[in-house]
C-alpha cells in the first residue's frame, strides 16, 4: 500500500513516541471532519464524510419487506461496503473485496449489536409497520472514494450522518386482514418520519504503533501498525462493539486501557460529529 | 496571427474572397486539451491556453510532471533492477538512476550489482537532477553533486507540480532552524533535519536510532503544514512564501495542527492579498 523508506518509518514512529505526529497532531487528536448530507437524491438518506484525505459516502435505502419469523417485531438492516478503485489501484477487480467485507463485518458488529438485534444502535422495533407482516428493510451502502487511513471511523461517522438524514415515508396499513394474508399498504408521499439517531454509536479506532497507540491514523501511520482496536461507543459512554485487526496480540491490560481512552476520545468526537451533522442539515435545508 | 494591413484597392467580391482565404490560413491547429464543438474550438481541460504560431493547446494545471533537463527532482525508488534503480517522479514514464553514474559508483562489477540495495533500496527517497531523455521517452536521472542522493530524517510532501516553479536554488538550508528544504520540480517537497543527505558512496553500515529532537520535529511539522496549506490554496511554493507562512503561524501562536484548520487558511490568504497589493 504505502511505501515508506526505513528512515521515514523511523521518523513516523519517532513522532508518535514524542507525541507529535507528522501533521502536527497529538496522539489522540482527530483530523478535521467535514460532513455533507443529502448527497444522493435517490436515497432515503445519504452523507459524505471527509476526514483529512479519507473520503467516504454512505447511503440509506429503505424498502418494504417481511420481518424474519424469528424476530417478528423487528425490522432488518444490512450493511454493504464497497471500496472504489479510485481510492487505490489495488481495489480494482476483486482486490478490494477482502477489505470491503472486513469493514462491513466490523460495522455490523459495531452498529447492529448481536444476532438477536439486541443492543443495536438503531432501534429496530421502530422499523416494524405491522408485526410479523410488514417492516422496513434498511440497506446501508458505504463507498470509499479516497483512502488515507482510518476508514472504519469515517464510515461509521458517514452512516450516522446518513441515518440522521434519512426520512422514511409514513405507511398506512389496512387493519382488517386475515392471519395468513399480507395486508394492503399505502405509502404516503407527503408525510415522513425521521430517525432518532442519538443512540447510534461512533467508532473510535486506536492503532498501536510501537509502544503507543494513536487515534485517527493516516495511511502512512497505518502501514506501521502492529494491531488496531476499533471500539464503538454510544452517547451514554457504553461500549457497543469491539473489533481487533492486525496480526500481533495485545495484553488484556492494554485493551482495557484502550477502551477507557476510546471512551474519553469518543465524547469529543461525538460532539464534533453531531454539530457537523446539524450544520450540514441546516446547510442542506437552505439550498 | 496579426492580420497584415494591405494597401490594395479591392472590390467587394475580392474582399470577401480574400478574407475567407485568410481565415482558412489562420484556422488554428487543435493541440492537446482542445476539441472542436459546433465549429468552435473549446478547451477540454482546465489550464492555461498556449499559442505557438497556429497551434493552440492547453497546458493543464493538475497534470503529471513534465521534466526538463537540469531540473532538481525528489523521487521515490520503486524498483532495484539489474544495473539501475527505477524512480517514481509523478511523470508519465519511468525514470532511472543508472548504476554507473559517476557519483554513485566508480566501477561496475557484478559484486556491486548484488550490493545495490546498500546504496538505494526500494521506497527510499532520493534527490537527483534530470539528466537526459531516452529514445523511448523515459528519463535518466543523475546523482552528481554531494547534495544529491538519499534523503532521511524528514518528511516528503506531495503537491501539484505546477505549484513549484523552476527557480534556482531549489536546495535551501534554513540555518536558523537547522532545516533542509528541497523544492523538487516534480512537486515532491522534502523537509528534513539538516546535514543528512548522505554521500551515496558511504554504506549505511551503522543504523542510526536516535530520534529527531522535539524542537526540530516541531519546525519540520510546521513547515510541512505551511506547505500543505499553500498547496490547498493553490499558491506557488517559494522559500519566501513558505517561510512567511511559517512565521505567520508562529507569530499568531497557532498550534501546529490547527494550521490545517479553516481559520489559518483564511489568514494566509489575507496575508497573501496584502503582500500582492500592499
Amino acid at each position: 500500500m504505502v511505501g515508506l523508506s526505513i528512515s521515514e518509518q523511523h521518523f513516523v514512529k519517532g513522532g508518535i513516541a514524542q507525541d507529535l505526529r507528522t501533521d502536527g497532531r497529538k496522539r489522540l487528536t482527530y483530523r478535521p471532519i467535514y460532513v455533507e448530507t443529502g448527497v444522493i437524491p435517490q436515497a432515503n438518506g445519504s452523507a459524505r464524510v471527509r476526514i483529512g484525505g479519507t473520503d467516504v459516502i454512505a447511503s440509506v435505502k429503505a424498502e418494504i419487506g417481511r420481518p424474519s419469523s424469528l424476530q417478528p417485531d423487528k425490522g432488518k438492516v444490512a450493511v454493504f461496503i464497497d471500496c472504489s478503485p479510485t481510492a487505490e489501484p489495488t481495489f480494482g477487480g476483486r482486490g478490494g473485496e477482502e477489505l470491503s467485507s472486513e469493514l462491513a463485518l466490523a460495522l455490523q458488529r459495531c452498529l447492529l449489536g448481536g444476532k438477536s438485534g439486541a443492543g443495536a444502535g438503531i432501534n429496530l422495533s421502530l422499523l416494524v409497520i405491522k408485526e410479523g407482516k410488514v417492516c422496513w428493510d434498511l440497506y446501508i451502502d458505504g463507498l470509499v472514494i479516497s483512502s488515507d487511513g482510518n476508514l472504519l471511523d469515517a464510515l461509521g461517522a458517514a452512516i450516522k450522518a446518513a441515518l440522521a438524514n434519512t426520512a422514511i415515508p409514513k405507511v398506512n396499513v389496512s387493519t382488517e386482514v386475515a392471519d395468513n394474508e399480507q395486508p394492503e399498504i399505502d405509502i404516503s408521499d407527503e408525510e415522513y418520519q425521521q430517525f432518532d439517531t442519538s443512540g447510534v454509536p461512533v467508532i473510535v479506532t486506536l492503532t498501536k504503533v510501537g509502544t503507543h497507540y494513536i487515534a485517527d491514523a493516516t495511511a502512512e501511520e497505518e502501514s506501521q501498525m502492529s494491531s488496531a482496536v476499533s471500539i464503538s461507543v454510544n452517547r451514554s459512554g457504553h461500549i457497543c462493539g469491539l473489533t481487533k485487526r492486525g496480526g500481533s496480540g495485545l495484553d488484556p491490560s492494554v485493551i482495557l486501557d484502550m477502551i477507557s481512552v476510546a471512551k474519553h476520545v469518543s465524547e469529543t468526537l461525538m460532539n464534533k460529529l453531531d454539530s457537523e451533522i446539524s450544520a450540514a442539515e441546516a446547510c442542506e435545508d437552505e439550498s | 496571427m496579426v492580420m497584415r494591413k494591405l494597401e490594395l484597392p479591392l472590390s467587394q467580391t475580392q474582399k470577401v474572397r480574400f478574407q475567407t482565404a485568410i481565415e482558412r490560413l489562420q484556422s488554428p491547429a487543435e493541440g492537446h486539451g482542445t476539441s472542436e464543438v459546433d465549429d468552435e474550438l473549446l478547451a477540454t481541460v482546465c489550464g492555461v491556453v498556449v499559442r505557438v504560431d497556429k497551434l493552440v493547446y492547453v497546458r493543464t494545471l493538475r497534470a503529471r510532471y513534465k521534466p526538463q533537463v537540469g531540473d532538481i527532482v525528489v523521487g521515490r525508488v520503486i524498483e532495484v533492477a539489474q544495473t539501475r534503480w527505477r524512480v517514481d517522479l509523478n511523470f508519465t514514464q519511468d525514470s532511472f538512476i543508472n548504476m554507473h553514474d559517476d557519483n554513485v559508483q566508480k566501477r561496475r562489477t557484478s559484486v556491486d550489482e548484488l550490493n545495490m540495495r546498500n546504496i538505494f533500496a526500494e521506497d527510499d527517497v532520493v534527490c537527483a537532477e534530470v539528466g537526459e531523455f531516452h529514445k523511448d521517452g523515459s528519463l535518466i536521472l543523475r546523482v552528481r553533486s554531494q547534495k544529491h542522493g538519499k534523503l532521511d530524517k524528514g518528511q516528503l510532501l506531495k503537491v501539484d507540480p505546477y505549484l513549484v516553479k523552476r527557480i534556482k536554488p531549489q536546495f535551501h538550508y534554513i540555518e536558523s532552524l537547522g532545516i533542509d528544504l528541497i523544492l523538487g520540480c516534480n512537486g515532491f517537497i522534502w523537509v528534513g533535519e539538516h546535514g543528512h543527505v548522505r554521500d551515496p558512496m558511504t554504506k549505511n553500515t551503522r543504523k542510526e536510532q536516535s530520534h529527531t529532537p522535539l524542537e526540530t520535529r516541531q519546525t519540520i511539522c510546521r513547515i510541512g503544514n505551511a506547505i500543505q496549506v499553500l498547496s490547498n490554496l493553490g499558491f506557488t511554493m517559494t522559500l519566501e512564501v513558505i517561510m512567511e507562512t511559517f512565521k505567520l503561524s508562529n507569530t499568531r501562536n497557532i498550534d501546529i495542527h490547527d494550521m490545517l484548520g479553516s481559520e489559518f487558511h483564511v489568514l494566509v490568504t489575507e496575508n497573501e492579498a496584502e503582500r500582492r497589493h500592499g
